[in-house]
């Protein structure tokens, strides 16, 4: 009984991954808490629907992500880069607005009922996993967070741009001296960030039904992730997400009651002993 | 502002009120301007906060719902009159902020935020699961007496009645603040805003001074909770939402935090223009969304910072700096 739940834990926590790591590459970079962030993820699960309805899911994980990259680029080019001398404030309020003006857009494009997307055939089969069944499907979206996970870990390590945007997170001005591009490296992190809300709005699809409020729950799991995790750290980030999924999993069987408020007492605890995070913040 | 002014400026604006009374004939429109006037003193709430310690708050709306949900429940379970618990009710808000504000003040900059909305959301949440208590989502009536100081439900009830409650509410309010922020209260807190560690030096506490205006601004979101549930006679869990906490925040910020005017004048131009517009548009939010990124880039001190610049021009002429923010 609890390890079907330690595995629905998982699932949401491997979503939460995807969802909080874009979160936190922006806010390393740009030090915004970004609202549009959920609705970027909403944009996603929606154009992943869409085009999932006209030709198949495959090629729907493909074009949210990119969509989503592209108004990464266009929000980090005339959105973030003209604001970036303000007040942090300032434009976290700006990111709110453009939530209200995209949670508007989708109400208006795909209408305010709920929609749900199907699995794909090719994972719309049970596994036998410990003496459960549990859908193939879910066990994908694990795979997804550990790709992520793993991916962003290897590409900030190894690559070169990956020193640069380590570089940048710490200290725009000494880098962008010492030769680093700090445009388009923010231009990298916010695109690939955005891209990885669109990720997850398109792999959330079948398992959450889609809304224009759809974007309200995930986003405050993840700004709680985010915040727990240490702002802006990856790897806190990352740990915080496997946590939270845990704990809501663990919650709903032995304290059915106050499950819901566990992410928030969870994060309240941490935050009291720790006040900047698990991995400490670099701010 | 020097005491004499306050003291015109308030009668001004009493007066202004009862004009505003006199002259809107429609029940309507009336109703419209109590719910722009009880946004403004949750504004104001907001506001304060944001003015006085530089802490932006996610989850006012956790004090606004629960002077709703307080008043419902003392009065359901009739355990005092209403006259006592009103005062009760923002007594124990203010004790209920002072106590969570010792907490979370401490958390800097952006995890602040992040706290207060998980709380906020917790209330939300909670309220929902109390079925017994607040009637969950369905929301829960609040059976105010047939008669409230004196006066009879019906005269208190009717539209300018209520309007002119709230409006004296809101003035009052107002000049309040202005008295406690004029306070060394204010100025210590002012200080703490400026510079944390320098208080320090100078032997100031910071953590209770930030708790006590986190509670003041908390006490003053509640007033507005009190007025939103004589006007509506309703609460649900609807304002405790954080979206409400977000949209009070908007009204602050597109009316401008420095002074005590600017979410006043948010709120009722946040209201007046939902109501204008909702007759006319569905997607009425995503006007919102553009004009507070239109006011934010464009106007970084507010409608209030706008008007006052434009004051400063007509009176000195081009060419005037702003003395002060």
């Amino acid at each position: 009984m609890l390890s079907i739940h330690l595995f629905n834990g998982l699932v949401y926590g491997a979503l939460l991954i995807v969802m909080s790591s874009g979160l936190a590459l922006i806010y390393g970079l740009r030090r915004v808490v970004n609202f549009a962030h959920g609705a970027l993820y909403m944009l996603g699960a929606y154009i992943g629907y869409s085009v999932a309805l006209r030709s198949n899911f495959w090629l729907a994980l493909l074009a949210a992500p990119a969509a989503m990259a592209v108004v990464g680029l266009l929000l980090d080019r005339y959105g973030l880069r003209l604001l970036q001398d303000r007040e942090p404030l300032t434009v976290m309020l700006v990111t709110f607005g453009l939530l209200l003006i995209l949670e508007d857009l989708v109400a208006f494009i795909w209408g305010k009922g709920n929609h749900s997307l199907f699995t794909p055939d090719l994972l719309d089969f049970p596994v036998h996993l410990l003496g459960h069944e549990v859908p193939a499907y879910r066990m994908g979206v694990i795979a997804v967070g550990a790709l992520v996970a793993v991916g962003l870990t290897l590409w900030l390590r190894l690559s070169k741009i990956g020193l640069y945007v380590r570089a940048a997170s710490t200290d725009p001005v000494t880098s962008a001296m010492q030769g680093v591009d700090t445009d388009l490296i923010s231009a990298v992190v916010v695109g690939l960030g955005s891209a990885l809300a669109g990720l997850a709005g398109v792999v959330a699809a079948p398992f959450l039904s889609l809304s224009p409020h759809m974007s309200s729950d995930v986003l405050i799991d993840s700004f709680v992730v985010v915040v727990i995790g240490g702002l802006g750290s990856l790897a806190g980030a990352f740990a915080a997400a496997l946590l939270l999924g845990m704990v809501q999993a663990i919650g709903a069987v032995y304290m059915p009651g106050v499950s819901v408020l566990l992410p928030f007492i969870f994060m309240i605890a941490i935050l009291i002993c720790k006040p900047s995070g698990l991995a400490g913040s670099r701010t | 502002m020097t005491l004499a002014r306050i003291g015109v400026l308030s009668l001004l604006a009493l007066a202004l009120g009862a004009g505003i009374a006199g002259l809107a004939g429609s029940g309507s429109l009336l109703g419209v301007l109590t719910q722009a006037v009880i946004y403004a003193i949750f504004a104001l709430g907001v506001g304060v906060l944001l003015r006085q310690s530089g802490l932006v708050s996610f989850g006012h709306a956790l004090f606004f719902g629960a002077a709703g949900y307080g008043m419902g429940v003392v009065l359901a379970l009739d355990w005092m009159p209403a006259e006592a618990a009103i005062p009760v009710v923002l007594l124990a808000i203010g004790v209920l902020a002072f106590l969570i504000g010792l907490v979370i003040v401490r958390v800097p900059g952006i995890a602040f935020g992040m706290l207060t909305l998980a709380i906020g959301q917790m209330a939300y949440l909670l309220a929902f699961r109390a079925r017994g208590l607040t009637g969950g989502a369905d929301g829960m009536g609040i059976h105010w007496p047939a008669t409230l100081f004196g006066y009879s439900q019906s005269a208190l009830l009717k539209p300018a009645t209520v309007f002119l409650i709230a409006w004296v509410s809101m003035v009052l309010t107002t000049v309040l603040l202005l008295f406690i922020l004029r306070t060394r209260f204010g100025a210590i807190t002012e200080a703490i805003r400026d510079n944390e560690e320098r208080a320090r030096f100078i032997g100031i506490g910071t953590t209770a001074p930030r708790a006590a205006v986190y509670a003041l601004s908390a006490v003053v979101a509640g007033i507005a909770g009190i007025l939103s549930s004589l006007n509506t006679g309703f609460v649900s869990p609807e304002n405790l939402h954080w979206s409400v906490s977000a949209i009070t925040l908007l009204m602050v910020i597109v009316g401008g935090f420095e002074k005590l005017a600017g979410p006043i004048i948010g709120a009722i131009v946040y209201v007046m223009f939902k109501d204008l517009l909702g007759g006319y548009a569905t997607h009425s939010m995503a006007l919102f969304g553009a004009a507070l990124i239109a006011v934010i880039v464009f106007s970084p001190h507010g409608i209030a910072g706008a008007l006052e610049r434009l004051y400063i021009r007509l009176r000195h002429g081009p060419g005037v700096r702003r003395e002060s923010v």
